[in-house]
């Protein structure tokens, strides 16, 4: 009899999923992945979170409820930095402590740390003590281990060549892009966390809107990792979050390239580096260029019209403008 | 003469403007929402049409606000436009090459750059109405002061008192603690106008660079302490136009008559004031979004229904206004 895994859709699901489906697969374990978010979870997640949690960790928690009565374990790897010298936000280092302390009657959880920040540190090591749990061959774990990476790789260039996670992994998904692909007349870059911009519940359907808006949607992720990284070095300083550097240096990227029409930030109500990376990419990342940027902070509202409002808005002003360049263009 | 129509309705207030077809502004009435939506529409329209007697008819509607697709189906507009856009539209007619707009409504509060002539850049306050209409509203009447009358009060101040602005919880304690004191209720009001401009100018105009002429619009100019308090913070003169507090509703009527360029009106006539609209909602239970639906019933028969996330319920009307 095989057991099951549960992986929650929430937090770095969005980058990851591939990789740790395939390492699954090769060791014969059944994954389940929550469901995706609907109001339900998100606000169990909210009843059994503290007040002062982000929203993402929130609707984690949720997502985590979803599959603990479903699964023999849950998959929730302590994340504590994905690249040397770089951390991830302390919420997802301490995110099994909270999901242990605020939910009861727990599966065993899976929790081992994926620790890159010192120098020779290895993605093996947290692969190598979570295969052990379900095999005891290390030869079945290594290969299991080569065939993750290969699926990462082959996630990384899926996106690189244009596809939203969402819709990577194979089976291209059109069903939620616009039909008449020859209409998105502008581009729009999307600059969040990947786990906020493509939620369809917690972003409203941020990204479909634009779509059905006429707009082709740019997000930090369909850039390779070191063209980020060397726009990120415009910055006086290095920022410890990688997360947050990858949006950084997706801005100053997006506002260099004359086919990148606008740029929207979204930020999580309550992050401490979204309130930053707001501010930088406003003041550095800007600097020496007109194009607009619309600032969205996202909460446990469910009111649309603010978001819809402020999208539409949004469109109006980057189509207005591009009509005014094009006269500029055609006179001078 | 025939004339478009320009329906704003907001959380605060619903505004209605009839211009020529010249874009001048024949007939505005301003009401207080009070959270009646349809009915004060139903009401603006019966004014508007008592106003007019018949001289002049309405060849475009259009509608803007936080309500606007409410009033779009009820009247039939021709284009159904967010507030931003309205707003800017409006002020670089009524006051042409102007760079910057300070709006402050009831529920929100807004700085809108233009440069030559189009938007190029806007900002919105975020989750919090700090700082808004609303807040104002409720101050005053802590004070047992006429909304009216704040802005001739607190001119009178010669020493604002200092309040902090950066919430309306503690603005409010600070206010009270202050007027403990013995502060004079002028210098208090002042204080809190300064407040509110030091916290728009930090909040929603963060960033923004903001180049003269600059108008001040939206139903919070009409309080003259708010305009000396960002004339004073800015250091250049702010414009309030003539009809400030119906922005709105002039840019929507104004894009009503670029939308029935090439085609008839879709209005359906000032008789729908009589008509019987009622606003009903369910929650679906299909899936455990539980998406509150929301529908507009004119005499027991649903005309228009929004709300659902997959469209299952507004889908199913032929004539449906999309608005998630």
């Amino acid at each position: 009899m095989s057991v099951t895994v549960g992986i929650p859709r929430a937090l770095l699901f969005y980058y990851y999923y591939p990789q740790w489906k395939t390492f699954f697969d090769h060791l014969g374990v059944k994954t389940l992945v929550s469901r995706e978010t609907t109001r339900g979870i998100l606000e169990k997640g909210i009843k059994s979170t503290v007040d002062e949690a982000c929203l993402p960790v929130k609707l984690a928690v949720g997502h985590v409820l979803d599959l603990y009565d479903k699964v023999d374990y849950i998959f929730l790897p302590r994340i504590v930095s994905t690249a040397r010298r770089e951390y991830i936000c302390p919420k997802f280092l301490g995110f099994p402590d909270i999901v242990r302390n605020n939910i009861n009657n727990l599966p065993p959880l899976i929790d081992y740390s994926m620790d890159l920040y010192r120098k020779g540190s290895s993605l093996y090591n947290l692969f190598y003590t979570v295969g052990r749990q379900f095999t005891h061959n290390p030869a079945r774990i290594f290969m299991a281990y080569k065939k993750s990476i290969e699926s990462l790789r082959m996630h990384c260039q899926e996106m690189e060549a244009g596809w939203l996670p969402f819709e990577a992994g194979g089976n291209h998904n059109h069903e939620h892009r616009p039909q008449s692909a020859g209409v998105q007349d502008v581009t729009i870059a999307v600059i969040g966390h990947p786990y906020n911009i493509y939620d369809r519940h917690i972003s409203m359907n941020m990204v479909k809107r634009l779509w059905d808006y006429g707009a082709n949607v740019v997000t930090a992720d369909h850039l390779p990792e070191n063209v980020f990284r060397r726009e990120a070095g415009k910055l006086p300083k290095q920022l410890f979050w990688t997360l947050n550097q990858r949006m950084v240096g997706a801005a100053f990227y997006y506002f260099d390239r004359p086919e990148v029409d606008g740029l929207i930030h979204v930020a999580s109500f309550g992050c401490g580096p979204d309130s930053m990376t707001g501010e930088l990419i406003e003041r550095f990342a800007r600097q020496g260029s007109r194009k607009p940027l619309l600032n969205l902070t996202i909460d446990e509202h469910t009111g649309e019209a603010g978001m819809v409002t402020r999208l539409e808005a949004f469109m109006d002003m980057v189509r207005w403008r591009r009509q005014l360049d094009d006269v500029a263009a055609t006179y001078y | 003469m025939y004339g478009y129509l320009g329906i704003d309705v907001g959380s605060v207030s619903t505004n209605l403007v009839l211009t020529g077809e010249d874009g001048i502004i024949k007939q505005s009435i301003y009401l207080r929402t009070q959270g009646k939506p349809i009915e004060m529409v139903q009401q603006g329209l019966k004014q508007m049409q008592a106003a007019l007697l018949d001289k002049i008819k309405v060849i475009g509607v259009g509608t803007t606000g936080s309500g606007r697709h409410l009033a779009g189906v009820i009247t039939g507009a021709d284009i159904i436009k967010n507030e931003i856009t309205t707003h800017a539209i409006a002020a670089s007619n009524v006051m042409p090459g102007v760079q910057t707009i300070l709006e402050i409504g009831g529920q929100d509060s807004k700085i809108i750059i233009l440069r030559n002539g189009i938007v190029a850049d806007f900002a919105m306050n975020t989750v919090c109405a700090a700082g808004t209409g609303s807040f104002l509203d409720q101050q005053a009447a802590r004070l047992n002061i006429k909304i009216e009358e704040f802005g001739s009060l607190a001119m009178q101040s010669s020493v604002p008192v200092r309040i902090a602005g950066r919430c309306a919880v503690f603005a409010e304690s600070d206010m009270i603690h202050k007027q403990q004191m013995g502060y004079n209720v002028p210098d208090i009001l002042a204080g809190l106008c300064e407040a509110l401009v030091r916290n728009y100018l930090n909040n929603v105009g963060k960033g923004k660079e903001i180049l003269q002429p600059v108008v001040f619009q939206g139903g919070v100019a009409a309080n003259a302490g708010m305009k000396a308090a960002f004339e004073r913070a800015l250091g250049h003169p702010v414009h309030v136009p003539p009809y400030f507090d119906v922005m709105g509703a002039l840019g929507a009527a104004m894009l009503a008559r670029e939308a029935t360029n090439r085609k008839g009106t879709g209005f359906r006539g000032f008789d729908v004031a009589d008509r019987d609209f009622k606003a009903g909602g369910f929650a679906c239970d299909g899936c455990p979004n539980v998406c509150e639906v929301v529908e507009i019933l004119e005499s027991g028969q649903v005309i228009a229904r929004w709300g659902d996330r997959c469209g299952r319920w507004s889908n199913v009307l032929e004539r449906h206004e999309k608005i998630s």
